[in-house]
C-alpha cells in the first residue's frame, strides 16, 4: 500500500458542498413542478361547486384513435369530447342527451327522435339529423369494430324529417336499442378519418380536444358552448399516461394527479383506509371475470364436468385477493344493475368441492389432465383456479399468453381446453350480452358452443318490443337460465369499475358503458 | 480511406437488408397481428378481417416487405396502426425524450461518480468510510426500479417536492423540466456512479502512491494541490475508458426507468407497440437499433483503417 498524502476533508469542506446542494435544489424550486400539478382549484365549502381548474386525470393506457367506435381501455375518456343520443339512468331508462325526446312504434320497428336544437360541434357546426344517420352507418362498417354492429345493422332505413327530427327503421324489433343509443358517441361526420388516425377529435361534448402526446399526455379545454348551461365546472382536463399502476398510484399520492383510472382492487390497497382519497366503485362497466370452456376437447362436452368445475372454484377468494375485494362473486355475468340479475342466480354455483367431486364421478371423469390458458399480465385467477381444480382431482398446466396471442386464439376459437378471461357487455340489456361479447356469440363463440335451443332463447330476447316488460324479462330469465345450466362460460366475478380520487374530487360519474362524465364534477 | 469507405458500404447496405428481412419475417411469425389489436374487446371475425384489408395486411408478405422496403428507400417509415401518426415523428420525438433522459444520468453519473470516489480518498474516518463504502454498495445492488420507487415514496409522497412522473422536456421548460428529469436520471445514474466511484478511487489511490505526488508533498505542496492538479488528471482516462462502457448500460436502464417514472421514451414506445403488434413502429425501432450498430461498426473499422494503413491496404 503506498503511502498517501493526507487528504482529510475539512469540515469547511463539507459545509460547502451542502450549501452547493440547497442552492441547486432553492434553485430548482423556483418554479415548482409540483405547485404546477397542484390543482389552484378547490378549497371551497364540502359540497359547494367550485369553477375553475384543470382536473389531473392519470391513465393507465394511451388513448388509441383507431378503437375509437369500439368500446376499448381508453373509452373511459371518450364522453369528454363527445355525447349520446341518450344516456342511461341506474334502472337502464334512457334519458335525454342528444335527443330531448323519443317515441317507439308500438310494434317496436321504428323510433322517431327530436334532437336538441342549437347544439354545435366543436368545430362550430350545428348538430343535425344527418349526423344521427351518419353516426349509424359508420358503426355499421365492420372495419369500425363496434361491439354494438349487430344492433346497429338492424337500423335498416332512415328518414330524415327535419333538422332536429328523423325517424330510424329496423328489420325487427330489438330489445338493445337503446345500448346502442348509450354507446354510440356522435362525432363530426366532415372529419371522422382524421378522428380515427387521432388528428382532430371534434364533438359535442362539454370538452374540446387540444392536444396529444402519444405516450404522455392529452388535454381538453373546457367548451364554451356546451348544451347544458352553466357546465362543465373544470376550465379543461388534462390526462396523463401511467403505463404502471404502481406508478399511477404514486401519481395519485403525489396529488399530481386527482383522478386514477384503470387501477384494480388489489393496486389501491395502500390507500384503502386513507381519508385523503376516495375510491369510487361503479358496479357496472367493470365486465367480469370467467373460465372459459373449450367443449369441443373431450371430455368437457358433458356438462356435468363443467358444472363440476363451477362448483370446484372458490369465487369469494378470487374477489378478495385477486381484487381486492371490490366485485363480487357470481355464477351469473349480470351486475345488480341488471334486468337479469337475482340472488339465486349469482348463488347457483356455491363453493362445493364435494358436489364437484360427486359430479366428476357421475360423468365418469377420471385423471383429467387439461391445459389452462390464461393472460400473462394476469395470472393470479388463473392460479387461483389451478389449486382449486387440483382439489377435486382436475390436474392443470398453466398456458400464459399475452394480449395479442390471447385475442389471435379468442377470436380463431383455438384457445385450450380451459382458460380465464374477462369479458364486458352484461351491464347494459341482457342480449347485447349473447349478440355483442364474442364469447357468448350464440353464432360463433371461443367455446365452439352451439345449441339451437340457446341461438332461440338468444334470439327471443333480442327481439323484444319492451325491453323492460315482462316477456323480455321472462326471456332474459331463460337466458340466464342456459348459461348457468350449460357453463360453457363459467361466470367467476363481477367486477367493480373503480376510480381513486382524492377525496375533494366530487361530481364524477360514468356511463354504462364506463366513459366518465364530467358534467357536474368539481374539487371541493 | 475514401476507397475503403466505398468498399466498406456495401456490406453495411447488406447487414441493414438483411436485418430488415429478418425483422420483418420474425414480427409476422409472432402470434397475434395487428386487425385483432384493432378490432377491440370482444370482436367478430368480420371486423378483425375488415381491418386486416384496410390495412393490407391480407396481401402476401412479399408483396407487403416489397411496399415497406420501397417507402423506406423513400425515406417514409410508414404510418402507426395504433397511433396514427408518421412513425419517423414519433421514433424522433421518443428518441430526443431517451436521449434526454441518458444524458441527465451520465452528468449524474460523472459527478457523483467523482464526487464518491474522490470522497474515497479524502475521508479518512472509518465511520465515513463506512458510510461510502454502504452508499456505493448500495447503488450498485439496489434495482433502479426499486430505488426509483424509494426515491417517489420520499420526494414525491412524503415530502412533495418534485413530480412523481411524467415529462416536461428542458428545451421547452428548463425549470420544470429540470424537476422532471431529477429523480428518474439519478436512479438511472445510481449503478454507473457506483462503478465509476470504484474506478476513481483505485485511480487516484495508485496516482496518489507515485513518485511525483510523493515529491510535490515532500516539497511542501498543499494535499488539495497534489489532488486536483497531479493526481486525478493521471486517473481519469481509464475512468473516461469505462464511462464509455456506461453510456450502452444508462441507454439499456432508460426502458426500465420510463416505466418507472412514466417518462415517454423509446423503451416506452417499442413495448407498447410490441404489445399491439404495431409492425410499422416496430420494424422502425428494430431498424434504427440494428442502422445504430451498423454505423457504429463502420467507424470503428474507419478508425482502425486510419490508425493503421495495413487495414485499408489489405
Amino acid at each position: 500500500m503506498p503511502a498517501v498524502p493526507s487528504l482529510d476533508t475539512s469540515r469547511r469542506t463539507v459545509l460547502r458542498a451542502a450549501g452547493a446542494g440547497a442552492v441547486l435544489l432553492a434553485s430548482a424550486g423556483c418554479k415548482s413542478a409540483v405547485d404546477e400539478n397542484t390543482n389552484p382549484a378547490g378549497g371551497g365549502s364540502s359540497g359547494t361547486p367550485k369553477r375553475g381548474g384543470t382536473l389531473q386525470i392519470g391513465s393507465m393506457v394511451d388513448f388509441t384513435p383507431a378503437l375509437l367506435f369500439t368500446q376499448n381501455s381508453f373509452s373511459v375518456l371518450s364522453r369528454l369530447v363527445f355525447n349520446t343520443l341518450t344516456a342511461y339512468d341506474r334502472n337502464l331508462v334512457p334519458q335525454p342527451q342528444l335527443a330531448k325526446s323519443w317515441q317507439v312504434a308500438p310494434d317496436g320497428t321504428s323510433v322517431t327522435f327530436q334532437l336538441r336544437e342549437n347544439v354545435r360541434f366543436h368545430s362550430g357546426r350545428p348538430f343535425t339529423s344527418e349526423d344521427v344517420v351518419f353516426a349509424i352507418n359508420n358503426l355499421k362498417e365492420a372495419k369500425r369494430s363496434a361491439q354494438l354492429r349487430a344492433t346497429a345493422a338492424v337500423v335498416s332505413d332512415f328518414t330524415v324529417t327535419s333538422p332536429t327530427e328523423l325517424t330510424l327503421r329496423l328489420a325487427h324489433p330489438v330489445s338493445n336499442l337503446f345500448d346502442l343509443f348509450e354507446f354510440m358517441i356522435i362525432t363530426d361526420r366532415e372529419t371522422v378519418e382524421e378522428a380515427v388516425t387521432g388528428k382532430k377529435l371534434i364533438g359535442t361534448g362539454p370538452f374540446v380536444f387540444k392536444t396529444w402526446t402519444p405516450g404522455a399526455s392529452l388535454s381538453f379545454s373546457r367548451n364554451p358552448e356546451y348544451f347544458v348551461p352553466e357546465r362543465p365546472y373544470f376550465d379543461g382536463v388534462e390526462v396523463r399516461i401511467f403505463p404502471q399502476a404502481e406508478s399511477l398510484l404514486s401519481a395519485l399520492r403525489s396529488k399530481q394527479i386527482q383522478l386514477a383510472s384503470g387501477l384494480s382492487g388489489r393496486d389501491i390497497a395502500p390507500i384503502k383506509s386513507d381519508n385523503q382519497f376516495a375510491i369510487q366503485e361503479f358496479d357496472t362497466g367493470g365486465g367480469a371475470t370467467y373460465v372459459g370452456v373449450n367443449v369441443s376437447v373431450p371430455p368437457l362436452q358433458d356438462k356435468r364436468i363443467r358444472q363440476a368445475i363451477s362448483y370446484a372454484i372458490n369465487r369469494r377468494r378470487i374477489v378478495e385477493q385477486a381484487f381486492g375485494g371490490y366485485g363480487f362473486a357470481s355464477s351469473a355475468p349480470w351486475p345488480k344493475s341488471s334486468p337479469a340479475y337475482s340472488e339465486a342466480t349469482a348463488k347457483r354455483y356455491p363453493y362445493d368441492p364435494a358436489r364437484a367431486k360427486a359430479l366428476l364421478a357421475e360423468a365418469g371423469a377420471t385423471s383429467l389432465d387439461l391445459p389452462l390458458g390464461f393472460l400473462s399480465t394476469a395470472p393470479a385467477v388463473g392460479q387461483m383456479v389451478q389449486f382449486d381444480l387440483e382439489q377435486i382431482g382436475i390436474k392443470t398446466t398453466l398456458e400464459p399468453m399475452e394480449p395479442a396471442q390471447f385475442q389471435t386464439r379468442l377470436i380463431g376459437q383455438t384457445l385450450p381446453a380451459l382458460w380465464t378471461g374477462q369479458h364486458g357487455f352484461a351491464q347494459v340489456h341482457p342480449s347485447t350480452l349473447a349478440v355483442s361479447a364474442y364469447p357468448f356469440n350464440e353464432a360463433k363463440n371461443s367455446s365452439k358452443f352451439s345449441d339451437p335451443g340457446y341461438t332461440e332463447i338468444v334470439q327471443r330476447a333480442w327481439r323484444q318490443v319492451d325491453p323492460n316488460g315482462p316477456v323480455a324479462k321472462a326471456a332474459y330469465q331463460d337466458l340466464s337460465e342456459v348459461l348457468l345450466d350449460q357453463q360453457f362460460v363459467i361466470d367467476l366475478v363481477v367486477l367493480a369499475n373503480l376510480h381513486a380520487t382524492t377525496s375533494n374530487l366530487q361530481g364524477v360519474a360514468q356511463n354504462e358503458f364506463s366513459a366518465l362524465d364530467l358534467d357536474n364534477a368539481y374539487l371541493a | 480511406m475514401t476507397k475503403y469507405l466505398l468498399r466498406r458500404l456495401p456490406s453495411a447496405f447488406g447487414v441493414l437488408l438483411l436485418a430488415s428481412f429478418v425483422i420483418f419475417l420474425i414480427l409476422r411469425a409472432v402470434p397475434g397481428d395487428p386487425a385483432e389489436q384493432l378490432a377491440g374487446n370482444d370482436p367478430s371475425q368480420e371486423a378483425v378481417d375488415a381491418i386486416r384489408r384496410n390495412l393490407g395486411l391480407d396481401r402476401p408478405l412479399l408483396a407487403q416487405y416489397g411496399t415497406w422496403l420501397a417507402d423506406l428507400v423513400r425515406g417514409d417509415l410508414g404510418t402507426s396502426y395504433m397511433i396514427g401518426g408518421s412513425v419517423s415523428d414519433l421514433l424522433g420525438q421518443r428518441l430526443g425524450n431517451t436521449l434526454e433522459l441518458t444524458a441527465g444520468s451520465l452528468v449524474f453519473s460523472l459527478t457523483l461518480g467523482l464526487a464518491l470516489g474522490i470522497a474515497g480518498v479524502t475521508v479518512k474516518n472509518r465511520f465515513g468510510q463506512t458510510l461510502l463504502s454502504a452508499i456505493n454498495s448500495v447503488s450498485l445492488i439496489v434495482p433502479p426500479y426499486v430505488s426509483g420507487f424509494l426515491l417517489v415514496f420520499v420526494f414525491a409522497i412524503a415530502w412533495p417536492v418534485l413530480p412523481a412522473g411524467g415529462h416536461v422536456s428542458v428545451f421547452d421548460d428548463p425549470q420544470i423540466g429540470f424537476q422532471y428529469l431529477l429523480m428518474p436520471a439519478l436512479v438511472l445514474a445510481l449503478p454507473s456512479a457506483a462503478v465509476l466511484a470504484r474506478y476513481v478511487k483505485d485511480g487516484l489511490q495508485q496516482a496518489l502512491g507515485e513518485d511525483y505526488a510523493r515529491t510535490a508533498k515532500s516539497l511542501g505542496v498543499a494535499p488539495r494541490r497534489i489532488l486536483w492538479r497531479h493526481a486525478l488528471p493521471n486517473a481519469l482516462p481509464p475512468v473516461l475508458t469505462v464511462l464509455g462502457m456506461q453510456i450502452g448500460v444508462l441507454i439499456g436502464g432508460a426502458v426500465i426507468i420510463e416505466a418507472v417514472f412514466a417518462w415517454p421514451g423509446l423503451g416506452l414506445l417499442a413495448e407498447q407497440a410490441v404489445t399491439e403488434r404495431d409492425y410499422p413502429v416496430i420494424q422502425a425501432v428494430l431498424l434504427f437499433l440494428v442502422a445504430v450498430f451498423v454505423v457504429v461498426q463502420l467507424l470503428t473499422d474507419l478508425a482502425y483503417a486510419l490508425i493503421d494503413p495495413r487495414v485499408r491496404l489489405g
